[in-house]
């Protein structure tokens, strides 16, 4: 334990003065615009309508893709300067370092929930939403389940990108994978299964307004297929590790 | 018993039919520094990155500190430092952050840092992008790297490679240090005879992945057969004189040429020349080439292969050591 809190501080470092990072920005960004030019009224479901209106680029794409993103970025700064025969050379096990990198990823697409969440909250504000008509719950539901859905897309990213060395071919598989989720969320077959569009899907459910594809599927289905899943990447990303021939 | 830091038994690297690295024995005393020699390609990153554990072998042992690497992994690697082919950085942190990150895993007190920056002369530029280094500054952040954790064991892989002459220089120098001041034993890999001669105090010849000599410096240098040419006026003279003095010389271009004479015969072979009233232009010691040596030693190395099979040194080794 104490040495895997060692390594989580150790990548915590390595991120500092990572641009990469900014590139997180864009995505409450345009979702704000998105939100602005929303025409919300004053009914009380404003809010949520403006929730879901945010998420459909947020969840859609650029969730998927920042998590893409951050698990290219954690594996790129041991591909460029050599990092991985160094760490590997510390008195620390491989499954300690690949778990605590998979706990940076994870706490980024954390971090780029809540960020989402304040612009959500700031262009109600500004949309002049009645503040004491914000349902904290569901949204923080909503976040939340959000987030976990994340976790098996970047369990899988991580494991391509510490196996390739490019840090730009992982990310363009993932962007490539994220573009038709707008199609496979409308499956009922594959949508469930997809890492890209679980994000999304859990994120719409929504007391049961969306109920035509793979949105009408009962939440609990969806986190047993991403708590399935990640387990499984996770372990395969290990597996491939702790043979990685450096 | 043996106090050996690191020993390897039938060490053996395959890839693609080819072996790298084949039965390897390696045997490296405490508080020595090792040189491990042998061209490019000859199995020396391959046999170091063993070691370390950053790949696995496809037979053979490898033992460091009476422990099996194995089965002890972690625990041997607490008491290593390490710098392997070319130094690890991230290019976008300052040089305290690099081995921040380090530190963190390590385990070491905050003061280490400051400690290897000046250890290795980067105070100045500590607070600098590492990206911004040049490559001998960041071959000296590499061994700052190796250096945090204060280890027993340092394994350093051409750590002169691409340096200027002043980097080299400087290296060496530091690489020296280290027995005498914090009694650490080093293994420093190189391709070049020269250079390994100026710091180690034993050596390891590896070529296609075998060990074809491994013993004391000073043994090397027997084996290495190096020559005394000593050029004069009057040469032909000269050659009487040192038959007198018990030398058997060779004429070779106005110079006389000698073979394994050790620095009592010289000083009383030219303290004779200079009585002789022969003006002495210039005493040197050539050496046959890494190139020479290798020639020699792989035409010898069946015999030679067998004689180290036959007769496990470290013996004679140790003995040289506590003289």
């Amino acid at each position: 334990m104490k040495t895997w809190i060692a390594a989580i501080r150790s990548e915590k470092i390595k991120l500092r003065r990572s641009y990469v990072l900014g590139l997180a920005v864009i995505d409450p960004l345009l979702c704000v615009l998105i939100g602005l030019m929303s025409d919300l009224g004053t009914a009380p479901e404003a809010w949520n309508m403006l929730f879901t209106i945010m998420i459909a680029l947020h969840a859609l794409f650029f969730l998927p893709i920042l998590t893409g993103i951050f698990a290219a970025l954690v594996c790129r700064y041991e591909h460029a300067g050599g990092g991985w025969k160094q760490i590997l050379s510390l008195p620390v096990t491989r499954n300690v370092l690949y778990t605590s990198k998979f706990v940076i990823v994870a706490s980024l697409v954390a971090l780029n929930q809540v960020l989402f969440f304040a612009t959500v909250l700031g262009v109600g504000l500004i949309k002049g939403l009645d503040v004491s008509l914000i349902p904290w719950g569901d949204f923080g539901m909503k976040l939340l389940a959000g987030f976990v859905a994340c976790l098996p897309l970047a369990a899988l990213q991580l494991f391509v990108s510490a196996w390739w060395s490019s840090f730009a071919a992982p990310m363009v598989l993932n962007v490539i994978f994220t573009i038709p989720n707008m199609l496979v969320v409308n499956s009922e077959v594959f949508g469930p299964y997809y890492p890209w569009a679980q994000p999304m899907l859990v994120m719409m459910r929504a007391g049961g307004e969306y109920d035509f594809g793979a949105f009408g599927l009962p939440l609990e289905t969806l986190l047993i297929t991403i708590g399935g899943s990640s387990l499984v990447f996770i372990l395969a990303g290990l597996t491939y590790f702790n043979r990685k021939a450096v | 018993m043996t106090n050996f830091m690191i020993e390897t038994r039938n060490l053996t690297k395959k890839y693609k039919g080819t072996s790298a690295v084949n039965a390897l024995n390696l045997s490296i005393p405490q508080g020595e520094i090792y040189g491990f020699l042998g061209p490019n390609g000859a199995g020396k990153t391959t046999t170091i990155r063993m070691l370390l554990g950053l790949i696995k072998p496809d037979s053979g042992l490898v033992r460091m500190f009476d422990q099996d690497l194995k089965k002890d992994r972690i625990s041997i690697l607490r008491r290593v430092g390490s710098l392997v082919e070319y130094p690890s950085y991230y290019g976008h942190l300052n040089a305290i952050e690099n081995l921040e990150t380090i530190r963190s895993i390590l385990n070491v007190d905050k003061i280490r840092i400051d400690e290897v920056l000046h250890t290795v002369g980067l105070t100045k530029d500590a607070k600098r992008p590492v990206k911004g280094y040049s490559l001998g500054m960041k071959q000296r952040l590499g061994i700052a790297s190796a250096l945090l954790g204060s280890p027993e064991l340092l394994i350093l892989d051409e750590p002169t490679n691409g340096l200027d002459p002043s980097g080299i220089l400087e290296i060496r120098e530091l690489i020296k240090q280290m027995p005498k001041q914090q009694g650490i034993t080093v293994l420093v890999s190189s391709h070049l005879l020269s250079e390994v001669e100026q710091m180690a105090s034993s050596v390891g010849i590896i070529n296609e992945g075998k060990m074809i000599f491994q013993d004391s410096m000073p043994n090397l240098q027997r084996q290495a057969g190096s020559e005394i040419h000593i050029s004069l006026s009057q040469p032909e003279a000269a050659m009487i004189i040192a038959r007198e003095q018990g030398c058997f010389p060779r004429l070779h271009q106005d110079q006389l040429i000698f073979k394994g004479i050790d620095n009592g015969q010289i000083a009383r072979l030219v303290a004779a020349l200079v009585d002789a009233r022969h003006s002495i232009y210039r005493v040197e010691e050539r050496r046959k080439s890494l190139e020479q040596l290798f020639m020699t030693m792989t035409a010898n190395a069946n015999s030679a292969e067998r004689s180290i099979v036959e007769a496990p040194r470290g013996a004679g080794l140790r003995k040289e050591v506590a003289q």
